[in-house]
């Protein structure tokens, strides 16, 4: 057992690494990249409507290409990501050997978002090439990218915790059905609050306030200093360090707690 | 194991012909759809499904930045599509709204006030016709850009053009001269605005101005087309003044504009701005703008030709 302990990062790491080849060598990945560039490059083709707002049309469309599709990356990779073990019956040849079911969820997560990063970062440079091509863009404007590059990267990993958690329990289906249906939900957080302080009901307003709390607030990621990130970048605005700290923080503890919950349930799981 | 391949070398023939069959009766068919579609256009609805911003906004999950550039899109569109509007019940009804929406949904979009606020004061047809919408943009964006001055110069614009409020124009633009950001013209357009009887000077600045000044290509063609208008009627009135002056010296309109020419009224036969001789009739000594010109034509609101006439009797030699 001490032997198990002392070589841990190695082992998630090497779970990590086969979860991203796998997923590299998965085609549905290839086409979502393929059509996320495809998209930035149309916003070259539409910003010529938007009567002077090329460059805003690109970073709009650019980053909420990066966004939609690596949402759609993280959901549905992530929901197949222990189901699919299990499905095919390699689960049981991994957990055979000297690993930890937990080993084993972490370094799953881990290599779904090394993928979802890899991904961010192709679209990200193609964001930066369209600019480039579209030209007359401020190097400052690149820099103003970033913050909403990483502030969508992590509501990504937001999401692939939401799935990896459904997938430790449920079909990949349901799993898709419930990590959209939360992600959907997490967007209209805010409006949890305002029907909270509204309500007259005290325990009406005591549910709304514990579901804004328990519910993962996906606008968190996405509105900073009541502005849409999104909209921050592409006009070029400073936004606030000490906000991105917390927000990170925010990712970084509901992240940590839902792999928690998927091991739980994983280590729970009969697979006798 | 030859009967297969002979089988299957037929199969792929057949199906290598269907393809170019089905290939070379797409263009045809796609004409004759087009045809029948051309024939009984549809009549625009023209429905805004959602019509509330701050739905919109809610509904956009995170993405209003991209789907305020899209209702930009199709409000330039809706704006754009001339012979679509004049299909509507009533041209422009929801420009207005798609505006609105858009600029609910990005706040910070400079040019969607001012290009907008101009797509919906321009009389009809060629604008909504609607100054007070527009002017109500304009205030949605004073309120986010206190300072602004270009928002006020556009608002000031709303007044003078298209409410004929000069006074109200000069009180805009003198506001708009104390913002810091402000060019040193904009005072000396307040003044002439709020004097009386300067219309036609500041209108024929603030076109310049637009021209110069303005990003947009729909607003930049718009000002320069009424700019080429008003140079269009100040030479048929020039034309129709010498020919009258040439009647009083030789009992008769001239034949043509080549006689303003050769007796000294005239340098040269002039032509329109694009280069395409005026239509002279010399029954009436007056001319107008050939049907063969690529002048866009918008015509001038103000009625300065009496003022334009007197002007030239004043510089005419007695």
């Amino acid at each position: 057992m001490g032997h198990l302990g002392s070589d841990v990062p190695m082992r998630i790491l090497a779970i990590a690494r086969n979860t991203f080849r796998e997923n590299i060598r998965d085609k549905i990945l290839y086409n979502l990249i393929l059509f996320a560039l495809i998209m930035i490059l149309s916003s070259i083709a539409l910003g010529q409507l938007t009567l002077g707002l090329e460059s805003k049309m690109i970073i709009d469309l650019g980053l909420t290409s990066v966004s939609v599709f690596g949402t759609l990356i993280a959901i549905f990779i992530g929901i197949s990501l222990v189901y699919k073990e299990m499905e095919k019956r390699t689960v049981y040849a991994l957990l055979a050997k000297p690993v930890h079911r937990w080993e084993f969820i972490v370094g799953k997560y881990l290599g779904l978002l090394f993928t979802l990063l890899v991904n961010v970062v192709i679209m990200a440079i193609g964001i930066a090439l369209t600019l480039l091509y579209q030209g007359g863009t401020e190097t400052a404007t690149f820099a103003r990218l970033l913050p909403a590059i990483y502030l969508i990267y992590l509501s990504l990993a937001l999401t692939t915790a939401l799935a990896l958690v459904f997938s430790t329990f449920s079909t990949p289906a349901l799993s898709a059905l419930f990590t959209l249906f939360l992600w959907i939900i997490g967007h209209f957080n805010a409006d949890l609050l305002q029907f909270a302080n509204l309500t007259k009901s005290a325990t009406v307003g005591w549910v709304a306030k514990s579901l804004y709390y328990a519910l993962p607030n996906f606008s968190n990621f996405t509105t900073l200093d009541s502005r849409n990130i999104i909209q921050s970048a592409a006009h070029a605005q400073a936004i606030d360090a000490g906000a991105i700290l917390w927000i990170t923080a925010y990712g970084l503890l509901y992240c940590c707690g839902l792999v928690t919950v998927a091991i739980a349930v994983f280590s729970r799981r009969d697979f006798k | 194991m030859s009967t297969l391949a002979t089988a299957s070398r037929y199969r792929l023939w057949v199906f290598t012909a269907a393809l170019l069959l089905c290939s070379a009766s797409i263009k045809p068919v796609q004409d004759r759809v087009t045809a029948c579609l051309a024939r009984n256009p549809s009549i625009d609805p023209d429905l805004l499904y959602f019509a509330s911003p701050g739905a919109v906004r809610s509904l956009s999950l995170g993405y209003q930045s991209l789907l305020a550039d899209l209702y930009w899109i199709r409000a330039v569109q809706y704006y754009g599509r001339r012979e679509e509007a004049a299909r509507r019940q009533v041209r422009y009804r929801n420009l207005a709204a798609l505006l609105d929406i858009t600029t609910t949904l990005d706040p910070r979009m400079m040019d969607v006030y001012r290009a907008g606020s101009s797509f919906l004061a321009e009389p009809e047809p060629i604008g909504a016709g609607q100054p007070e919408e527009s002017l109500k943009l304009l205030d949605k964006g004073i309120g986010l850009y206190p300072d602004e001055w270009r928002l006020r110069f556009d608002k000031g614009f709303v007044y003078f053009w298209a409410l004929k409020d000069f006074k109200k124009a000069g009180q805009v633009w003198l506001e708009a001269s104390r913002i810091r950001s402000a060019p040193p013209w904009m005072e000396g357009l307040a003044a002439m605005a709020l004097s009386r009887g300067g219309a036609v000077e500041t209108a024929r600045a603030l076109w310049e101005r637009q021209y110069q000044n303005s990003a947009s290509r729909e607003v930049k063609e718009n000002a320069k087309n009424h700019l080429l208008s008003m140079q269009v009627d100040e030479m048929l009135w020039t034309i129709e003044f010498l020919a009258g002056k040439y009647a009083e010296r030789h009992g008769g309109y001239p034949a043509n504009l080549d006689d303003l020419v050769r007796s000294g009224y005239l340098k040269a036969v002039p032509v329109d701005p694009s280069g395409v001789a005026y239509d002279y009739d010399p029954r009436s000594g007056r001319a107008v703008l050939s049907p063969e010109t690529r002048v866009r034509y918008l015509e001038v609101p103000y009625d300065y030709r009496e003022a334009f006439l007197q002007k030239l009797a004043s510089l005419f030699p007695k």
